[in-house]
């Protein structure tokens, strides 16, 4: 945007469906003035079209106030990001002790893996591999200095790659660890069209390291949706000087950023982690996925039909999203957040998230309670936190900001549009079942309120969205909230979804039978949308 | 109408032009053809290895040097019959790993077209001479035979007859797993079908699977599935479409899934620009006319969804979710 525009269009493209979002310059500040989501395949000015005709119909004078008119939306600068398909990355190593680090780094990096070691498949069934269609980029690498196990085969599998390499010039090739070491058996690297790249060594039990940085480089283009939520994580955490996570459920893939406020003056740091086995549908789901998708499902169909509809889902994402599509979509999310969570199970370790956004396209069909509810489910942290859903997906588009000052500026005055508050969960963990867990004074600006605390269940107060309280828990026992005790006070948030004190077990229990665990987790679904209130 | 709401709908191609199918190669599969070359329909276009194996060998020092991907011809053992022959993997001190085997099974493109890439080890990419319908997932061997029009509905394996053999038969709704072994098995050499359950397919797939591993070479068979994995029948576009195929040769190719066939002189006509599909619902198989979109309705279960007004044959008009509608173009 180089000259001084009223108004822009935030765009992502996603796998699944399109958003779009107007926002305009309002007394000063940007503002979000209307935003539409229409499926992938529908035609984008269109789409465009009918959101700048539904401002102009509903409030003409602003409209105007923002130099919009009849057709002029079309104009408008473009702020866009697309979610790129996920490429096959083969991942090979001389044993199947130093093929887990590398795969378990690629596959939160943005690449769908196939992966093998020569220990394990023979060098016939490798260059099968390798030399797949669909394989994009070879990863082949050991450790540095290169274990016993791997010492033996290392040569021989750096000839068979350096052979593929040669037959498919079009491979990007990344040695990593101590493969570095067997460069030279790459002949005529200056004359492929694929990229030979060094890259560091995976490190066992963390695979978040340098090498998975480098594969999020390679896999996602600056301007791709996934890999903006990172920087649109920090600068919101910058903002609100507060921890941010975000956790965005997408067609083809799974992304959670971690953000922290740099308390050293410094810009903010964020992790970032694009999971595409983390996607809400796959194209062939195996049984343990159809299972998992079962187990979070109210709906009660076998195996069978289950599959059946998630392929229909994944051939048309965009529809049958009502009834008991929508209830779907919430199991088929809740089993790819659970894979999304395995995948950065490394950061288990840190404190609880302030504020947890929602973001991507598998939550749009969903209630505000029902998103926050299906998160719970599943992140679950002993301790408070703040919910959100990015209603319009902007966060993507104002991540791609290149100029961190401008990012910052824009996402400073959107602040009160960009997100819509769920409300707060507070989740105990250790509780006794059985009897009254204590209670929970609610010190608001009308009063105080005091609740029952009943273990194994939700505790919803309402609590209006920009409304803040102070909820003070005594308990019968010590529980960890944060910290391990029996009394807490916790400066609390509004949202549609009130003030939830999630007195669940954590990790959560389900009842093995299908029958059970459905009329449970329906009661609590109930119990969120529609039971009564404390 | 609104101009611009039924650009609204999701858009599906009712014919691709041009198809550019591939034929998947594995490492000692041996292609015959070469890029830029021109092929009939039944032309063998490579040889398949049927059980491929790495062997290792010594190679005597000649004016070419060998490099992965190039084929290796091995010395007759005797007389002066050909000797084993395979494709050369990689050097590993000094000595060649090469992918051979003693049995293979001709590759034949079941449609004519011009090679436009081969690639050992990985695939031959063959240009249609032809356009092609597209559909969801297709599974077997690439086929080809004569279009005929099977069942309205389901069909069941009662309904078929030897006088199918040879035919690709269009199901207008959804088959079961016995009826498509049972195709096979008279010599039908594909089908089409709106949907196919994942049970279905689970099933065909392994008996498909137990048939290769016990014969020899099985003759090419072929299912495409259009539209998904639930019972659905097949919109009125693509209907008409193989109405007006039914009785020409057409083929089935897996990568991309597609029915291609060769018919230059076929006009066909593009459907209504508001004709409209419904793909899931309770009206889910319905066509109407597209007539405004509506913004936000709440529907079944509380989703608030964007929502168009669609007039059915029968007079009656109903708000859908623009994600469940879709248009042939």
């Amino acid at each position: 945007m180089t000259s001084e525009p009223r108004a822009f269009l935030a765009l992502d493209k996603g796998a699944a469906t399109v958003a779009a979002a107007l926002i305009g310059r309002v007394a000063g500040r940007w503002r979000l003035v209307g935003s539409i989501a229409m499926p992938a395949d529908a035609q984008l000015e269109a789409v465009i079209s009918v959101l700048g005709d539904r401002v102009l119909e509903a409030e003409p004078e602003f409209a105007a106030g923002l130099g919009l008119r009849p057709g002029s939306v079309l104009e408008l600068p473009r702020l866009e990001v697309a979610s790129q398909g996920p490429g096959r990355l083969a991942v090979v190593a001389a044993s199947a002790r130093g093929l887990a680090p590398l795969v378990a780094s690629a596959s939160r990096s943005g690449w769908r893996t196939s992966s093998g070691s020569a220990d394990a498949i023979d060098p016939l069934a490798m260059s099968m591999l390798l030399l797949d269609p669909g394989v994009s980029a070879i990863l082949v690498g050991a450790a540095d200095p290169p274990g016993v196990d791997e010492r033996r085969g290392i040569g021989e599998l750096a000839a068979l790659v350096a052979a593929v390499a040669e037959r498919r010039p079009d491979l990007t090739i990344i040695l990593a660890g101590a493969m570095t070491d067997h460069l030279s058996a790459f002949r005529d690297a200056d004359r492929r069209s694929g990229e030979i790249v060094l890259a560091p060594a995976a490190q066992r039990d963390m695979p978040g390291g340098p090498l998975a940085d480098l594969l999020l480089e390679l896999a996602l283009p600056a301007g791709d949706s996934h890999r903006s939520l990172g920087p649109a994580a920090a600068t919101l955490a910058e903002v609100l000087d507060r921890q941010v996570d975000i956790v965005e459920i997408g067609f083809d893939a799974g992304t959670r950023v971690s953000a922290r406020p740099n308390s050293g003056g410094g810009p903010p740091a964020f992790d970032l982690a694009v999971v595409p086995a983390a996607a809400l549908s796959h194209a062939e789901p195996d049984d343990a996925m159809v299972d998992r998708v079962g187990s979070w499902s109210t709906w009660g169909a076998d195996r069978h039909r289950l599959r059946d509809r998630l392929r229909e889902l994944d051939v048309a994402p965009w529809s049958d999203a009502a009834g008991e599509g929508s209830a779907l979509r919430m199991a088929a999310a809740r089993a790819a957040l659970a894979r999304l969570a395995e995948r950065t199970s490394d950061w288990d370790h840190r404190p609880p998230a302030d504020l947890v956004v929602a973001a991507g396209g598998a939550w749009a069909v969903a209630s505000a309670p029902a998103v926050a509810l299906a998160i719970a489910d599943v992140l679950r942290r002993p301790g408070a936190s703040q919910y959100a859903l990015d209603h319009a997906r902007l966060l993507a588009p104002l991540g791609s900001i290149p100029d961190p000052g401008e990012r910052r500026a824009i996402i400073t005055d959107l602040l009160d549009d960009l997100l819509v508050p769920l409300g707060t969960f507070v989740t105990p963990a250790g509780l006794r079942s059985g009897r009254s867990a204590g209670s929970m004074v609610v010190h608001g600006s009308d009063g105080d309120t005091e609740h029952d605390l009943q273990p194994g269940g939700l505790t919803r107060v309402r609590l209006a969205p920009g409304v803040e309280a102070v909820a003070e828990f005594r308990f019968r026992d010590t529980v960890k909230l944060g910290a391990r005790g029996r009394h807490f006070a916790v400066d609390v948030a509004g949202g549609l979804g009130g003030l939830i004190v999630d007195l669940r077990d954590v990790p959560l229990n389900l009842p093995e039978r299908a029958d059970l665990r459905g009329e449970l987790l329906e009661s609590w679904e109930q119990a969120l949308l529609h039971g009564p209130e404390a | 109408m609104s101009a611009t709401g039924v650009q609204l709908v999701s858009v599906r191609q009712l014919v691709a032009s041009p198809v550019d199918a591939t034929f998947r190669l594995s490492p000692g599969d041996r292609p015959i053809v070469s890029a830029g070359e021109s092929v009939v329909v039944g032309a063998p276009i490579a040889e398949r290895l049927r059980d491929p194996r790495l062997d290792t060998f010594d190679i005597a020092p000649s004016a070419v040097e060998p490099e992965p991907g190039a084929r290796w011809t091995g010395r007759a053992r005797r007389g002066d019959g050909h000797g084993p022959i395979g494709e050369y993997m990689f050097e590993w001190h000094g000595r060649w790993r090469v992918a051979t085997g003693d049995v293979t099974d001709p590759i034949e493109t079941p449609f004519a077209g011009i090679v436009r890439e081969v690639r050992p080890g990985t695939g031959i990419t063959i240009r249609a001479a032809g356009r092609g319908i597209a559909g969801v997932v297709a599974f077997g061997t690439p086929t080809r035979g004569r279009l005929q029009a099977g069942a309205e509905g389901e069909l069941r394996s009662g309904g078929l007859d030897v006088g199918s053999a040879g035919t690709i038969l269009v199901v207008a709704s959804r088959v079961d797993a016995e009826t498509l072994t049972r195709a096979r098995a008279m010599g039908v050499r594909g089908i089409v079908v709106a949907g196919l359950s994942s049970k279905e397919r689970r099933d065909f797939m392994g008996s498909e699977a137990r048939q290769r591993a016990a014969l020899h070479r099985l003759p090419p068979f072929a299912v495409l599935v259009l539209d998904g994995a639930v019972r659905r029948s097949l919109s009125g576009a693509v209907q008409a479409l193989l109405g007006a195929l039914a009785g020409r040769q057409v083929a089935i190719v897996t990568d991309p899934p597609m029915l291609i066939f060769d018919q230059p002189n076929l006009v066909i006509e593009p459907p209504p620009i508001d004709l409209v599909r419904i793909r899931a619902g309770a009206l889910a198989g319905r066509e109407g006319r597209f007539i405004a979109a509506i913004g936000p309705r709440r529907f079944q279960g509380g989703a608030r969804l964007e929502a168009a007004i669609v007039h059915l044959p029968d007079g009656t008009e109903a708000a859908i979710p623009i994600g469940d509608l879709e248009r042939y173009v």
